[in-house]
């Protein structure tokens, strides 16, 4: 099973490459193309970063592994993030982050059988002042309570 | 120049150096893990911070830059804590593992938590774990526990081995240090990775476990494995060579030797293989004589052939002095015909280290007088020669001529006689009609000379039958010093082997040439009065560091990164 | 009070909307003037950083060399990850050109012909935001090439997005400059200071978004007003973040100083059910948390603040009410910073750490009051020893909540436990001690 570039998002990186004098600048642009393409980044897929951008594999693999938001496994279709952090936490943050693991029987990066859904708890997302808040995929839900939640969630099957 | 104080102490520096660069030349040793002299600067251990006069916070020596007028306290109170609590994060997460581990002895960690530490932890909760025993690349191990993420040997990877084959991986105190998933550590200077390595997270696949470091004993050396003639140390133990690391000398090596040095170049003189005392052939067979019997055994069978029909094989695995006295029985004999075989191995070299001239001392042996003289024959012209039956006796230096090839084996089928110094039995010696056990490079005094130019000492770290540990004031373990010779790691193997220089003086007496030198030393000496290139050069000048030979021409080599 | 950063206009995220209220008039004004003479200006207002550590922008500015044949860069910190901080975001989607346009000023006056826009990852959203702006930007001819026409000037720069990927630590400047690099974000070791040797070893500054948002408004109205305005040593108006147990959460901008009980009580309507305030964080979860008997007279402002024992931080400001528990809110606050610690140096890697083992063991019930002590004397010994900054951020909420709420954390200890085994190491260095004196 080889990972190639979409002849698109071979674009996509070159153009990512002219905001930048070096091409290892590039890299996490690239990764996150990657990602979108290929759903999480595999060894594999690391490789073809290196080779399509002529850096070294393991610059690629030291960044991967360093960005919360890279992920080398698999995720849910919805990957589902819960802010626990401080101001989230005071207006009930985590006892959201418990509902929604046992909503879905899962633990923290825990993906369900079915590959639909993975929860992750997350740090502050920036939404304080809106808290308790969760982020589907790229979209903020925010100032939740559990009936909200339970009702995002429900639309989402 | 300008000066700054470092505890008291008013120390010259140059403009540009760091405040541990400063005091490392002014004798002054700040603790440091991360630092090494030849990376670059990554500041992340810590454990360097000092106090700056007029600096509101502690800084890090090693990144900090010396200015004039600069005071720095290495041993104040504030810095003494800050380095406790360095040592104290370190050793949190720390495994106890040091009466297992490779590196206890030679552990930074261990040195400094003996030297800085308070001697109790505060630490009550559960160790972090990591990956124990990573075969990272086919020489080495790696232990994630013990890694203290000091990066050096990342850095020497990329920045001196040009391989950019290890990186950290994920965040805080889950960080550990891998390659691409699927790819190996592997490059011909990844063991120097375990000698960086200030703790015992890298490890020698090819010395684990094999003995604690304080029961061997460390004898500077020259690695034989090409002609850069990396500095070395020769481990020893039970009279057997456990290990080869480098020892820094900036012009000739910095602080680094190649794999393939280090594995393949000591391994021989520990070897069942040894030729253990003199032999002779006897209806084909290799029987042991006494070493009398096998020198007049070779002077008479050499005083059969004329002179035209002898060759002399120097070698360039032979020290100097091994070479000129050699080269002086020719002489002596008449002999014209006297060459050395090269060992070249086109094209395999690299940028750092790794020479194609696959012996340490071929320029030694030239200048030692290892060349035809007055129409004589070199080194092809003798093998020809023999193939003509035109050379009919051989006497060789150290080399193993019959290894070369198969042409050079069918040549020396063909000689009326053969005589050889061998440190092992090998292809030539089943030739020889008499096998003299020469000793080997870690058993001997001598001096190499390297490709360009610079004569280097070679001490004896192992014994043979003639020479004795305590009596030559050779290097001891403690198990040296304090074991008796009832113990066990007393019975190491001992060869009835001598250097050559002193076998061919024995024979040389038979010639009535009296070479009656009683140690290396004084055929260095008599080397350097007679010979121009040695001009000048003795053992105590040579020293650790070696010194250059004199009248010749060679290109100034480029700087060791 | 007229707003600076966010003022009340429909649709200014639009370009035509903003170019109707005056917009890119700022950057042609400021094209016509010398650098020095814009540098001056700001330095002037008294413009201070709005990121956390409060840094005169004007001074920051003059730092940059005037002549090196190297190019020059801007960096803008958008990466907003300290918890309690979602001013930023505010920014991008309510008034993206007038931080386009503060960009422009502030890379003339610097000498960068590029600069980067660093947001977080999870900010996708924004990203987009800033982006269509960009985009809107360039097209009318504001940014790039085109803007020596648009503008008639020699000068020239360009502005990118650069997306972050989840790490809080890429807010540190220097490892924010390291991820755009295509590196880890690590910290940077300093000096070299980035005016020296920032991007690709080349002199960079590196701004907050909020402080360079400001800079328009300098520059059409006179640093004399913008001095003006709130506190006189941090003048200027502040996007005041809150959050936590209040009634109306969200941000204000204010001026600076506004005194915190009137921030909490009136701007942000009260604690729910009028509860009692047991304890302030004041500006993000890095700096020293204030009880809540302490609040009387403190004001939003650098010097203010700093002499509360506090900080301004990002403004990012946390209430807790009486009912909160501390030991949870610093556990979860230690748990952060031990995610978030990348691990490079040895003080904050293996302190964050153990700081959050002890808090565990606290919040299991199995401390005892000597923990306490020893949760400041880890803190202490990470804060000052590391690279960069983080580890004063890990160790000053551990610190200080601790020694200001000791009453509050002495409930969790057991005064009853004592551990079992103390870990003695080489007990036994110099002369032998007998067994029996070693006391567990």
């Amino acid at each position: 099973m080889d990972f190639k570039f979409t002849e698109e998002n071979l674009q996509r990186i070159e153009a990512a490459r002219k905001k930048y004098p070096t091409a290892l600048a590039a890299v996490m642009d690239t990764v996150y193309i990657a990602q979108e393409q290929n759903g999480y980044i595999s060894d594999e897929v690391m490789s073809e970063i290196a080779d399509v951008l002529g850096i070294d594999k393991v610059n690629v693999l030291s960044v991967v592994t360093f960005y919360t938001m890279y992920h080398t496994k698999p995720m849910g279709k919805k990957h589902i993030q819960v802010c626990t952090n401080v101001s989230c936490m005071l207006r009930g943050g985590q006892e959201l982050y418990e509902m929604v693991c046992e909503r879905y029987g899962v633990s923290n990066m825990g993906v369900t059988e079915d590959g639909k859904v993975s929860v992750e708890e997350v740090e502050c997302m920036g939404a304080c002042g809106y808290a308790p808040m969760i982020a589907i995929n790229e979209d903020f839900y925010e100032n939740l309570t559990k009936e909200k939640v339970n009702e995002i969630l429900d639309a989402l099957q | 120049m300008p000066k700054i104080t470092i505890d008291g102490k008013e120390l010259e520096f140059k403009q540009g150096q760091t405040i541990i660069e400063a005091a490392k030349q002014g004798g002054i040793d700040i603790p440091h893990f991360c630092w090494h002299s030849s990376l670059s600067v990554s500041g992340n251990c810590r454990i360097c911070l000092v106090e700056v006069e007029k600096l509101p916070k502690l800084v890090i020596a090693c990144s900090t830059l010396a200015a004039d007028g600069m005071v720095v306290q290495t041993a104040s109170q504030k810095t003494l804590d800050a380095r406790n609590a360095v040592m104290e994060f370190i050793l949190i997460n720390h495994p106890l593992d040091c009466p297992i581990c490779d590196e206890a002895g030679e552990c930074k960690l261990q040195d400094y938590a003996y030297e800085h530490s308070v001697g109790e932890s505060r630490f009550v909760e559960e160790k972090n774990h990591k990956d124990k025993r990573v075969q990272l690349g086919p020489r080495i191990m790696f232990d994630g526990e013990r890694c203290i993420s000091c990066s050096r040997c990342i850095r020497f990877s990329d920045e001196i081995a040009g391989k950019n084959q290890l990186t950290f991986v994920k965040r805080g105190d889950r960080v550990t240090i891998t390659t691409f998933p699927g790819e190996s550590f592997d490059n011909n200077y990844t063991l120097n990775t375990v000698d960086i390595c200030p703790v015992g997270a890298l490890t020698s696949a090819d010395f684990r476990f094999k003995s604690r470091v304080w029961e061997m004993s460390a004898t500077d050396s020259v690695c034989v494995g090409c002609s850069r003639g990396c500095n070395t140390e020769v481990w020893v133990r039970d009279n057997k060579i456990q290990r080869l690391t480098p020892r820094h000398n900036e012009a000739v090596n910095s602080h680094w030797m190649c794999d393939y040095g280090r594995l393949n170049t000591f391994k021989f003189v520990n070897d069942e293989t040894r030729v253990d005392g003199p032999s002779i052939r006897r209806e084909g067979q290799l029987i042991k004589v006494s070493w009398d019997e096998a020198l007049n055994l070779a002077h008479d069978r050499l005083r059969e052939f004329k002179t035209s029909e002898i060759a002399f094989i120097g070698s360039a695995f032979a020290t100097a002095e091994d070479n000129y006295l050699f080269a002086r029985l020719a002489k002596h004999m008449g002999v014209h015909n006297i060459d050395f075989a090269r060992h070249i191995a086109h094209g395999d070299f690299d940028n750092l280290l790794l020479l194609e001239d696959k012996t340490p001392n071929s320029l030694g042996a030239e200048l030692a007088g290892i060349k035809p003289e007055h129409g004589g024959l070199s080194f092809d012209e003798i093998m020809e020669a023999v193939k003509i039956k035109k050379i009919k006796a051989l006497y060789i230096l150290e080399d193993d001529l019959a290894g070369l090839g198969e042409e050079y084996a069918a040549a020396l089928g063909k000689l009326d006689l053969l005589i050889v110094h061998a440190v092992n039995y090998n292809k030539t010696t089943d030739y020889a009609d008499v096998v003299l056990p020469s000793a080997a490079f870690a058993e001997k005094n001598g001096i190499f000379v390297n490709f360009a130019g610079t004569a280097q000492r070679l001490k004896p770290a192992t014994t043979t039958l003639e020479t004795d540990r305590a009596l030559d004031g050779m290097s001891m373990s403690r198990w040296d010093v304090f074991g008796t010779k009832f113990d066990r790691w007393a019975n190491g193997s001992r060869y009835d082997a001598r250097p050559s220089w002193r076998i061919v003086s024995m024979l040389s007496q038979k010639f009535g040439l009296k070479l009656k030198f009683q140690m290396a030393e004084e055929v260095f000496r008599s080397l350097s009065e007679h010979n121009k290139h040695f001009e000048g050069l003795d053992y105590d000048n040579i020293g650790r560091k070696g010194a250059l030979v004199k009248n010749i021409s060679l290109p100034v080599p480029e700087k060791i990164k | 009070m007229e707003k600076i950063v966010l003022p009340e206009i429909k649709d200014l995220h639009l370009i035509e909307v903003y170019e109707n209220n005056g917009g890119y008039s700022a950057a042609k004004k400021a094209f016509a003037r010398s650098t020095d003479d814009i540098i001056d200006e700001v330095k002037k207002s008294g413009l201070r950083g709005r990121g956390g550590a409060a840094f005169l922008a004007g001074l920051k500015w003059s730092f940059m060399p005037k002549t090196t044949n190297k190019p020059k860069y801007l960096c803008i910190n958008g990466d907003e990850s300290e918890p309690g901080s979602f001013k930023d975001r505010q920014i991008f989607e309510y008034n993206p050109h007038q931080l386009i346009e503060g960009i422009l000023i502030a890379s003339y006056a610097i000498g960068a012909n590029t600069a980067y826009i660093y947001i977080r990852g999870e900010y996708h959203k924004w990203v987009k935001m800033m982006q269509k702006a960009l985009d809107d930007a360039y097209a009318k001819g504001y940014v790039g090439d085109a803007m020596k026409a648009t503008f008639g000037t020699d000068f020239s720069c360009n502005i990118y997005v650069h997306k972050g990927a989840g790490a809080y630590i890429c807010g540190e400047e220097s490892s924010l400059m390291n991820s755009i690099e295509g590196h880890r974000g690590y910290p940077r070791v300093k000096p070299p200071f980035p005016a020296q040797n920032g991007l690709w070893g080349c002199p960079t500054t590196i701004n907050n978004v909020e402080t360079i948002t400001n800079v328009p408004w300098i520059i059409n109205n006179g640093w004399q007003k913008f001095a003006s305005i709130g506190a006189e040593k941090h003048p200027g108006t502040i996007l005041y973040g809150i959050s936590g147990h209040v009634n109306k959460p969200g941000v204000y901008e204010l001026p600076s100083g506004m005194l915190l009980t009137e921030l909490i009580y009136e701007v942000a309507g009260g604690v729910p059910g009028d509860k009692k305030i047991k304890c302030v964080i004041p500006g993000g979860s890095s700096m020293p948390p204030l009880r809540g008997d302490q609040l009387e007279g403190i004001r939003m402002d650098a010097e203010s603040l700093k002499a509360a024992g506090s900080a301004i931080g990002t403004a990012g400001i946390m209430v807790m009410d009486e009912d909160t528990d501390l030991l949870k809110v610093l556990l979860r606050i230690a748990k952060f910073y031990h995610h978030e610690s990348c691990g490079q140096c040895t003080p904050c890697r293996e302190g964050t750490g153990w700081l959050e083992k002890i808090l565990k063991r606290l919040a299991s019930g199995k401390g005892t009051s000597s923990d306490l002590d020893l949760l400041i004397t880890v803190a202490n010994n990470i804060e000052g020893n590391t690279i960069c900054a983080l580890g004063d951020a890990a160790a000053w909420p551990v610190k200080f909540m601790v020694a200001r709420f000791r009453d509050e954390f002495e409930k969790y200890v057991n005064k009853e436990i004592q551990l079992p085994v103390k870990n003695k190491v080489h007990a036994m260095r110099g002369t032998a001690v007998p067994l029996a004196d070693i006391k567990h």
